[in-house]
């Protein structure tokens, strides 16, 4: 018998847990469609950021929200100073560029993870926060637990800021005219470095503070890292390459697979399930679950 | 390109004298110094195999596989099965490891080959994953608690051996599995036709589709070859190590090494990964021994990583080969230092 009350709360678990995901998903093919690089790094970056919390938190009265505008800051200008980087391997007279920037991105999130785990060893750190404890019951339907419910909060407002910038300012149409042809945004006189930086900066700090949020939500280790790339990569495969509202779908999708696996199968077997998933969804509908991307090639 | 060995071809004098000195070097190596430095010198053979193993898929296919530790599990496990749950001597745990891990492979070929770049590489690491948390869970490989596998002088090929199963034997056995994997990798990529399609697929797949290459028969022809290669060190890595837990032989820094090996050497030459894997394998033993830290090599090599893609994306070889000179490095910079006009 599935227990009915139990059924609706891992789905309100899990819809929360999607709304986080779908900021990392969206910034995440946000960088793919600018930078034509795929970040493997994108995981280390949620790492970082659960770090950041662990570490500052204590600083401001062990409270993990208070971190996340140092957050911001530190990995927007963090991230603009990477893009150059990754612009320079992926760009110019070398065999593979697009095979470089990967291999680029790995080693930085080598780089990452190594000196998190050199600094501060393998074990799990908490990210605290007191005024974020507790839930709100909602009789017949859950409990909304208030850090879940925050989180998810921040995710859609963050994106929603992301989106405004993208699609209603003169920098956001630069950085789409970047996406669509780097070279003809050139000769119209756009500053690619910059925006390429703005934009990276952007997804750097919309994802950092993801991880604030996710170390609070579970906690902070150094090997986390993979696993949100892992579903960084899922997100994109399921949403179908390039297509933007699959993002959304698909960030909820984990959230729900993830919450679903972990009550009723295990919580280990999160990535098996996904591996699963992504083998289906690769044999049966390379464009994504809706059909709208590009074949994921 | 000068033949197969450059930077040996390079050295003064005649090379075959410095092949010969080589040869014996690596033979005698266990002789000459003992237990201590032959479980180095195993180490470094084997981590030279396992690269040489993964640059087939990624270096000469093009392919980033971020889960062929998964085949060096897959192996180990296949011999510690075989071995400890059925008492099966050590060569059909052997056998058993190249047929399980062909099978597998082939499995995860017809869907993940379909995916190229980073979604490749992102799916073969989701898979490597999925392996290890199955293997935590299931009884025959032990679970949590691993398994033990048996090393009497009858675990060879079932009747008592005359020699001991020590470890100047399994530096022998690594050594004999490391040049067959070069030998193998010389022939069918440097000299035999199959190479000049691999690297034809790499370079532009609809051009070589447009040849009569049927690429998808040939991309899984590779990535099966290389992760059996992977299967049989780890089945080899299981009887020496003795004791595996999935924690072991199937954590993701396993692969994270292949990769850096290879890459740090050079992807898609065939001594690319002999330079790499005795860098990285020299590296992590210093700094376990002179930094007294175990992790500390992982940051330094995510540098030396960034650094090698930056600035000389060839790798090692292709600074010891000269494609990469100081102008080619002052360019570089000049050029990065361009895209910092960030206002």
């Amino acid at each position: 018998m599935v227990d009915i009350g139990l059924f609706t709360q891992i789905v309100i678990n899990g819809l929360l847990l999607g709304g986080i995901y779908i900021t990392i998903g969206v910034g995440f093919s946000l960088a793919f469609g600018v930078l034509e690089v795929v970040d493997f790094a994108v995981g280390e970056y949620v790492m970082v950021g659960a770090f950041m919390g662990a570490v500052l938190a204590p600083v401001f009265g062990a409270e993990g929200i208070f971190v996340i505008p140092i957050v911001l800051v530190v990995f927007f200008l963090a991230g603009s100073l990477i893009q150059p980087l990754i612009h320079h391997v992926t760009t110019g007279d070398r065999p593979h560029p697009l095979l470089m920037g990967l291999v680029f991105t790995f080693g930085l999130a080598t780089f990452l993870r190594g000196s998190v785990l050199t600094i501060f060893g393998p074990n799990n750190q908490d990210v605290p926060s007191s005024l974020l404890t507790g839930g709100v019951t909602v009789p017949g339907v859950g409990t909304f637990p208030v850090v879940r419910t925050v989180t998810a909060v921040f995710g859609v407002t963050g994106l929603l800021v992301f989106m405004y910038y993208l699609y209603r300012t003169r920098g956001g149409m630069a950085i789409r005219a970047i996406a669509e042809d780097r070279t003809n945004a050139r000769l119209m006189g756009i500053n690619i470095n910059r925006y390429q930086s703005i934009a990276y900066g952007a997804y750097a700090a919309l994802t950092g503070s993801a991880g604030v949020f996710i170390g609070m939500i579970f906690t902070a280790n150094p090997g986390m890292g993979l696993q949100y790339t892992a579903f960084a990569f899922f997100m994109v495969v399921l949403a179908g390459m390039g297509y933007l509202p699959g993002v959304i779908l698909a960030g909820i999708v984990l959230g729900l697979t993830q919450s679903f696996t972990a009550v009723y199968i295990s919580g280990n077997l999160v990535l098996l399930v996904l591996f699963a998933i992504i083998y289906v969804v690769l044999l049966v509908s390379p464009a994504g679950i809706l059909g709208k991307g590009e074949w994921a090639t | 390109m000068s033949g197969p060995v450059p930077s040996l071809d390079r050295l003064p004098g005649d090379p075959r004298y410095w092949y010969a000195g080589l040869a014996v070097l690596l033979v005698a190596w266990p002789l000459l110094f003992g237990a201590f430095w032959a479980r180095i010198g195993l180490g470094a053979l084997m981590w030279i195999g396992l690269a040489q193993s993964w640059n087939m898929i990624g270096g000469y296919a093009g392919y980033l596989d971020f889960g062929h530790g998964a085949y060096f599990g897959i192996g180990a496990f296949a011999a510690g099965i075989a071995m400890a749950q059925f008492g099966y001597p050590f060569l059909v745990g052997f056998g058993l490891a190249i047929v399980v891990s062909s099978i597998v492979s082939y499995l995860v070929a017809v869907p993940t080959l379909r995916l190229t770049g980073a979604y490749f590489a992102i799916a073969t690491w989701a898979f490597a994953e999925s392996i290890k948390q199955t293997a935590l869970v299931t009884g025959i490989t032990g679970g949590t608690f691993g398994l033990s596998l048996p090393r009497s002088p009858d675990t060879f090929v079932g009747v008592p051996v005359p020699f001991a199963i020590s470890e100047t034997f399994f530096y022998y056995a690594m050594l004999v599995l490391c040049l067959a994997t070069m030998a193998l990798t010389y022939y069918l990529f440097e000299r035999h036709e199959f190479g000049y399609r691999v690297k034809a697929l790499r370079d532009d797949q609809d051009a070589a589709e447009s040849l009569g290459i049927d690429t998808t028969r040939v991309k899984r022809q590779v990535y099966v070859l290389s992760c059996v290669v992977a299967a049989v060190f780890g089945s080899v890595h299981a009887w020496y190590i003795v004791y595996i837990h999935p924690n072991d032989v199937l954590a993701p820094i396993i692969t994270d090494r292949m990769v850096i090996m290879a890459l740090l050497g050079g992807l898609g030459t065939l001594t690319g990964p002999v330079a790499g894997g005795l860098l990285v394998f020299l590296l992590e033993r210093l700094s376990s021994v002179f930094l007294g830290s175990t992790t500390f090599y992982l940051p330094l090599i995510g540098v030396l990583i960034m650094v090698t893609v930056l600035f000389a994306p060839s790798g090692i070889i292709g600074i010891l080969r000269g494609e990469v000179d100081r102008d080619d490095v002052r360019k570089n910079v000049k050029e990065l230092g361009e895209k910092f006009d960030l206002l």
